[in-house]
């Protein structure tokens, strides 16, 4: 299991270093934008001679490797540079807007898993029934609608139209807290589930179908194996079959497919943050985008790689420890 | 491919096409989205003679975000008027002596022998008998040619039918010098609501055309003359008064007052082109990467599968989106972009089939044959993999729809062209929501979605047929 172990976190390591040799070879060496410009500000008008001053303070009159060699020092000790916009450094700024991102993401994915899963059970229980055809509709449906459409209706309808119609603000279109908060911690964090109430409805809308069909798949795959057959032939209630044999046995895809999702997720609720303008890392990365920001660029694109390459480190290690068939490297 | 199959090749193949067929049709779902996909395809094909106009390049058609046009048949909507042009066409009403010509073009010859004031006043009519408009333009055009010792100053007034006041559209300084000039008096201009002496948030369409009947034009030219030879050659010409609609089309305006059906229209093309375009050329290499992976095995196997873990691990949305924003705003990056990026997938199933398919005995004994691996690779494993590759395909084409409407609703499509996904991000940045512009925020979304779901419809038969773990123990 240690060899295992090791082994993947080198692999893991290793991915993270194309990555960010990627991340430097597209902003760095073939980038139509000269390098400079991505350390100093287009917008400045800077004097030729500190412009000079400044190449050298940054290092960009060393040779291409010597820089390289930098650029990797300062991503994996997260020294990313101040921010052309906000003038501070990426780090602090980061550390700023994460919770926001996490606090949307981890409460709509809670919400989509606590949805989707008994309905993706449900299914397979009654194959062929309409409840069944039901999700296998819902999970085709997510494949052709895209997410940040059903926000868009959503809003226009539960914020824009509701308004007009009832005269009440049922659900605010911007903003993560009022403006400005209240004072009262309570009713702080009461403002705060008001703002984030139709992103993560939204979320689990468009995301609790493919959660059901994927639960519904794997648990009907294992309600077909040999097992399934001897525990129904022993006389067990249907019910213990499902939940005892059948549902215990995809716990590992489901946990394994859980990390998997949290990065696309993650780049995903990037369109939610912008639209219903919350002040997180997606919404940061968009804005830095057509600032331009290059720091801020390269810090979000960097933590986006760790997180992926963590993700899928995490899963390939539950998916061992989870199922014993394929724990692995372990003699029994 | 005549090449690559032989006639026994093509006439198996052509069988399995006609059983597959046959299994197809049997999939209510399948035919569903087969019938969409080509409705779809039809409207990209005829878009041209589906719309009259051209998405990137239209007049003003009607008001910014006008409404559909049949929304007038409901009760509270009965009054909303179209886009109504009026061509003005000018009588005389004084200084006949030296009109030469009058009508839509009016000649003024003027001459004079010894200094004086004269005033040319022309007039037009036209009716309205709609709600009043929110919006209008007064468009004309003059030239003042040949002139000597003369000294002229131009002012244009309505009327409404009542005559009870008028408005100025126009007044010029007086000018001594020959000059031609195109006058626009919008009622979206700053200039002109000051002109008319009105509050710059009022609605003046609302407050001039309030009355139905007819509105009168009145042109008035002064004329002095500074001494005894003076002369002047002045024409007037092409002028109209324009009341935009506030209904238009099929589905309205935008805030541009640009026609949202012909976007809608030519927008499937785009769609189509990027789905298809990507789709096809992810497929390609992972074709390409999955066989050779597969078959080969050994190193290179290693370092292609470790590519795909690698490209699997890169934050692919704002990756694309700091590549666009790089490289510039062009489909055909953004389908390169979405095609490099989308194969990895299926390279991993179809090594994994590849892997299975070279252990068979025919391809032993065609090993043994002497039979080099690229034609092992091209003549015995491609073909057995190109349904699942092919189900795989049409299955990735709505992702990449998504994924170029999602790129063009962050404001990063290529603006050359019309999206839906563009369109979304219009609305959604000026102003469709706060003014509930239904007919501009539901049409792309639709649009997107049923284009999707066909693709997503024909797939999911497809796969049920060709991928055997999908099939129901009977």
């Amino acid at each position: 299991m240690r060899e295992y172990l090791l082994k993947r976190i080198i692999v893991s390591i290793f991915i993270l270093w194309v990555v960010v040799t990627l991340n430097f070879v597209i902003f760095q060496v073939v980038s139509p934008v000269s390098p400079e410009d991505t350390y100093l500000p287009l917008d400045l008008d800077i004097p030729p001679e500190v412009r000079d001053m400044m190449r050298e303070l940054y290092g960009l009159n060393d040779p291409l490797h010597i820089r390289y060699i930098k650029y990797l020092r300062n991503m994996f000790t997260f020294d990313f540079g101040i921010s052309f916009q906000s003038r501070t450094p990426v780090v602090v700024e980061m550390s700023r807007r994460l919770p926001a991102t996490v606090l949307l993401l981890g409460s709509s994915m809670v919400a989509t898993i606590l949805v989707g899963t008994p309905i993706g059970i449900l299914a397979a229980s009654k194959r062929g029934s309409k409840t069944d055809i039901a999700t296998i509709g819902a999970g085709l449906f997510t494949w052709g609608v895209p997410v940040f459409y059903i926000q868009l209706l959503f809003m226009l309808f539960f914020s824009y139209y509701f308004l007009k119609i009832f005269g009440v603000q049922l659900f605010p279109v911007r903003g993560i807290y009022s403006i400005p908060p209240p004072g009262n911690p309570i009713a702080f964090m009461v403002d705060v589930a008001w703002h984030i109430a139709l992103p993560v409805i939204t979320l689990v809308v468009g995301g609790f179908g493919s959660w059901a069909l994927y639960t519904r798949n794997i648990l009907l795959d294992a309600l077909t194996q040999d097992y399934i057959v001897t525990a129904r032939a022993k006389g067990l209630t249907e019910r213990t079959v499902l939940y005892r044999h059948a549902f215990r046995s995809t716990l590992p895809p489901i946990v394994t497919i859980i990390a998997l999702s949290i990065p696309g997720i993650i780049t995903g609720a990037m369109i939610t943050e912008w639209i219903f303008t919350l002040p997180g890392i997606g919404r940061w990365y968009l804005d830095a985008l057509n600032g331009p920001d290059y720091p801020v660029l390269q810090a979000v694109l960097f933590m986006y790689a760790i997180l992926t390459i963590f993700c899928n480190l995490i899963a390939d290690l539950l998916y061992g420890i989870l199922d014993p068939r394929i724990r692995v490297g372990v003699r029994r | 491919m005549a090449s690559v199959f032989s006639a026994d090749a093509r006439k198996i193949l052509l069988r399995r096409i006609s059983e597959f067929w046959f299994e197809f049709r049997s999939k209510r779902i399948g035919l569903a989205g087969l019938a969409l996909m080509l409705m779809y395809a039809g409207v990209a094909i005829f878009a041209p003679y589906l719309t009259p106009y051209n998405p990137m390049s239209q007049p003003r058609l009607a008001q910014a975000i006008a409404m559909p046009e049949w929304i007038t048949v409901f009760p509270q909507f009965q009054e909303y008027g179209r886009t109504q042009r009026n061509t003005l066409n000018w009588q005389i009403v004084a200084g006949s002596d030296y009109i030469k010509n009058w009508g839509t073009t009016v000649d003024i010859q003027y001459a004079a022998d010894n200094p004086e004031l004269v005033q040319v006043a022309l007039k037009s009519h036209f009716a309205y008998e709609q709600l009043a408009p929110n919006e209008f333009y007064t468009k004309f055009r003059y030239e003042v040619t040949n002139l000597t010792d003369v000294e002229y100053s131009m002012t244009l007034v309505l009327t409404p039918p009542d005559a009870n006041g008028s408005w100025v559209f126009f007044k010029s300084p007086t000018l001594s010098a020959a000059r031609s000039q195109d006058v626009t008096a919008d009622s979206k201009d700053p200039l002109f609501i000051k002109l008319l002496g009105y509050d710059l948030q009022t609605n003046v369409g609302n407050i001039i055309f309030a009355q139905r009947g007819n509105y009168t034009f009145t042109m008035y030219l002064n004329l002095r003359a500074l001494s005894g030879n003076a002369e002047a050659h002045i024409l007037f010409k092409e002028a109209q008064i324009v009341l935009l609609g506030r209904v238009h089309g099929i589905l309205g305006t935008d805030y541009l007052a640009k026609d949202i059906w012909s976007h809608i229209v030519w927008g499937s093309r785009i769609s189509l082109i990027v789905g298809l375009l990507a789709a096809i050329v992810g497929t390609a290499i992972g074709i390409f990467v999955g066989v050779v992976s597969g078959y080969l095995g050994g190193m290179t196997d290693e370092v292609l599968m470790r590519t795909v873990d690698i490209l699997l691990c890169l934050p692919l949305l704002p990756l694309l989106l700091a590549l666009v924003h790089l490289y510039g705003r062009n489909v055909y990056y953004i389908v390169l972009f979405i095609a490099i990026f989308g194969w990895q997938g299926l390279a991993r199933v179809i090594r994994s089939q590849t892997l299975s398919i070279r252990e068979t005995p025919y391809i032993e004994s065609a090993r043994a044959s002497g039979g080099s691996g690229f034609y092992i690779m091209r003549r015995h494993i491609v073909p057995n993999i190109i349904p699942v590759a092919f189900a795989s395909m049409i299955l990735a084409v709505p992702g990449a729809i998504l994924f170029e409407a999602a790129l063009s609703f962050l404001g990063f499509g290529d603006p050359r062209v019309v999206t839906w996904g563009m369109m979304l991000q219009h609305a959604f940045g000026f102003g469709g929501f706060s003014q509930l512009a239904w007919w501009w925020i539901l049409p792309p979304g639709l649009a997107i979605i049923g284009l999707c779901l066909s693709f997503v419809f024909v797939g999911h038969a497809f796969d049920e047929i060709v991928n055997p773990r999908l099939r129901r123990r009977r």
